[in-house]
């Protein structure tokens, strides 16, 4: 390998980055990203809007209609109209809940007749629902058991769940989520980048400068990668700033694992991008076909929205398939659990990493040809 | 009408060409959205549970057979809560329940019992729920005392199906990601061919041109649309459509001029597909991230609830989710539309003369 020769083509790579602004993009994106989406995706659900409807106006109606306007997780307002306008409400999406407490509710609850509050939730958009539902279950169960205990008829058989929430103690969505963007990010981001060099060498016809050339495959690879390379490996540390110091996650584990662990991910990227620029001779195809084939598992086989052992049949055996997982497994151990490599399970996964990495390149490597096709 | 029609056939036959773009657009529409809605659940499934048990049966045993398939795994005992953590930190175990003996004494003397519940929250969403779950369950076994009872339904989808939702929600980005790069790429690509300047020569009017290149864009998006609504989301996923099927198509039809409005502005700022797509994403992304897709939008912050309101796809996918799920009638709709048509025009409009500067 003439290091001199690949030295003048890798500086031509960084010079024209810088010159079409692209260097600018490759920082710029990956922090937007993070950013945006770190602070856009809550999965808890805080100012449900919720409708009431009181057809009681009763002592016990009212504490519960109280109970509702002093949490945090609630918007009640409390109507007089009928419930087909309500509904109708839901379907305008202006509000996410509705609750009845039916008439005669106090009286009936006194003197031990069955009473029922009815609540409809809007199940469009369905973990919120979900979640939702389990809030306002609650609440009316907390009241009940306060008014019933206030009023000596004592509970039986409460059991009060005290929950000690591992590795992410305030449930904090920021933690949760964070990471797993870090190993989105780090795999689209490069893998984007390495496949639009080669691609537009191809599609504008300057590849043959390269046919013609001396340079072997291997030279050509090397400064076509060694760019994007450096590049996307300052954006390891940027990310963790940024994480760290804006979102406050939290980082238990040795950095030393972070660092290599996210080099060779980039590695792994980078490979992703030069398979995709084997098989495409368009710009537009290799980047349609650059983020569909890498933002997919990164989002959904990361472990962000769910993990990867509630899945089932197929889309477990995908996510298997795809390096985000092992990756983001070892990054969620760093910043918050911090086992390191006493855990049998990342030294593993680190070296599946290797063996994908392995794999993508050759594969590459191997396909990519020196000739004219 | 003619130069429209040519120019438009033209591009339509240009796409058509090219196998590989054909390909990749079928694959967002079919396999890309079935993927998303397939892969993702969001409600607690296979969830490995482990218990200490000091009690010695009874009311323990109880709660652990109502942790059952397909929400949890049959639960697995451990000796000591030690041994119960270690096996959370290995990530076999996500939700730990020790029963210790006081739980057991307080339960049968009516007094309040302690559970004592180890979660793993790495995944925040999964495990508040999977809490809820819990909670409802620990309260079922808790007498009130009151003849209360609450009958909850949810309304438009049972069963909180998640896939139909994440299928949707996919096809909703995979329309504006592609609408937006087409509709870019259509004209970069002559500026990258330089076959701009023959652009120009032609005996057509600047205006047709943008008017046939951006919509035939448009046009190949809206059949990919229908296909994946027919195909994938009926199909594969029997998502109701609750609504109007042409409310659908006639949202989508204006949504896309927003979007082409966007891909013309991108056009018109840079030089090569590659500046193409890193724009349209640093474009895309505040705009998705206004849109309420991942938060609702009353639990912003107000100033970004006011900022909310320019961003198109807000009233997209909201528009979207009425007419699927909600099945609101079409007079309730308008909101939505006003919202996409007035953004739309303004986009278009906007794009178009920055693009028509260069003509």
């Amino acid at each position: 390998m003439k290091t001199r020769t690949v030295r003048a083509f890798a500086l031509k790579e960084f010079v024209d980055l810088y010159r079409s602004r692209m260097i600018v993009m490759v920082y710029l994106l990956p922090v937007m990203i993070l950013v945006l989406f770190g602070y856009g995706i809550r999965m808890e659900v805080t100012h449900a809007r919720v409708m009431i409807i009181d057809n009681d106006h009763s002592k016990f109606s009212k504490e519960l209609v109280a109970k509702f306007e002093h949490s945090k997780y609630y918007n009640p307002s409390v109507v007089q109209i009928p419930e087909k306008e309500a509904l109708r409400s839901i379907k305008q999406a202006k509000t996410d809940a509705l609750i009845i407490i039916p008439s005669s509710f106090e009286k009936r609850l006194l003197h031990g007749q069955k009473s029922e509050i009815g609540v409809f939730v809007d199940g469009s958009f369905p973990t919120r629902a979900t979640t939702i539902e389990g809030y306002i279950q609650g609440t009316i169960l907390d009241a009940a058991s306060e008014v019933s205990a206030r009023m000596g008829m004592k509970p039986k058989g409460m059991i009060t769940l005290n929950q000690r929430t591992l590795f992410n103690q305030a449930m904090r969505d920021e933690d949760a989520v964070v990471p797993g963007l870090i190993g989105l990010i780090l795999l689209v981001a490069p893998a984007i980048l390495s496949a639009l060099l080669i691609v537009k060498e191809k599609e504008k016809g300057t590849i043959f400068n390269f046919y013609a050339s001396p340079l072997s495959k291997a030279e050509f690879l090397a400064a076509k990668l060694i760019p994007v390379f450096a590049l996307h490996s300052l954006n390891i540390f940027l990310l963790f700033l940024l994480a760290v110091y804006l979102f406050d996650v939290p980082f238990r584990g040795s950095f030393m694992l972070y660092w290599l662990s996210s080099e060779l991910y980039i590695l792994i990227s980078l490979s992703i991008g030069l398979l995709v620029s084997v098989i495409t001779r368009r710009q537009v195809v290799a980047v349609v076909l650059t983020v569909i084939i890498t933002v997919i598992p990164g989002f959904l086989y990361s472990g962000i929205l769910m993990p990867i052992s509630s899945m089932q049949g197929e889309s477990y055996i995908e996510a298997h398939l795809f390096p985000v997982m092992y990756y983001n497994h070892i990054l969620y151990d760093t910043f918050l659990i911090g086992q390191g490599l006493a855990s049998e399970k990342i030294v593993l996964y680190l070296g599946i990493l290797v063996v994908f990495f392995l794999f993508y390149f050759a594969a590459g490597t191997l396909w990519l040809k020196k000739e004219m096709r | 009408m003619r130069p429209f029609l040519i120019t438009f056939g033209k591009e339509l036959l240009i796409f058509l060409r090219s196998v590989m773009l054909v390909l990749v657009v079928l694959y967002s529409f079919t396999v890309d959205v079935y993927v998303a809605g397939q892969g993702v659940e969001m409600k607690p499934r296979n969830v490995t549970v482990g218990y200490v048990d000091k009690t010695g049966g009874g009311i323990s045993q109880k709660i652990l057979s109502r942790l059952h398939m397909p929400e949890f795994k049959p639960p697995k005992a451990f000796l000591s809560q030690k041994a119960l953590s270690e096996a959370i930190f290995n990530k076999e175990i996500r939700v730990g329940l020790v029963f210790d003996r006081d739980f057991a004494v307080d339960y049968r003397k009516g007094r309040p019992a302690q559970l004592d519940v180890l979660l793993d929250a790495t995944v925040a969403s999964q495990s508040l729920i999977t809490l809820i779950y819990l909670k409802n369950i620990v309260l079922d076994f808790t007498d009130l005392a009151m003849p209360l009872q609450i009958k909850t339904h949810k309304l438009f989808n049972q069963n909180a199906d998640t896939h139909q939702f994440m299928a949707l929600s996919e096809l909703l980005s995979v329309i504006t990601l592609l609408v937006v790069i087409l509709a870019a790429v259509v004209f970069v690509k002559e500026k990258e061919d330089g076959t701009w300047d023959i652009m120009l020569l032609m005996p057509v009017s600047p205006k047709v041109t943008i008017l046939a290149k951006s919509l035939s864009q448009v046009f190949i998006v809206m059949i990919g649309t229908v296909i994946a609504v027919g195909w994938v989301l009926m199909g594969a996923f029997d998502v109701p459509i609750n609504g109007s099927f042409w409310a659908f198509v006639l949202l989508t039809f204006f949504y896309s001029f927003s979007s082409a409005g966007i891909g013309l502005f991108v056009a018109a700022v840079s030089k090569d597909v590659m500046q193409v797509a890193q724009l349209s994403i640093i474009i895309m992304m505040p705009l998705i991230f206004l849109s309420g897709a991942w938060t609702p939008i009353y639990a912003m912050h107000p100033i970004l609830q006011k900022l909310s309101l320019l961003s198109p796809l807000r009233y997209y996918i909201e528009g979207t989710q009425s007419i699927f799920f909600r099945g609101t009638d079409f007079v309730d709709l308008w909101p939505y539309f006003g919202g996409v048509i007035v953004l739309g025009a303004l986009l278009y409009l906007y794009g178009f003369r920055k693009i028509g500067r260069l003509f």
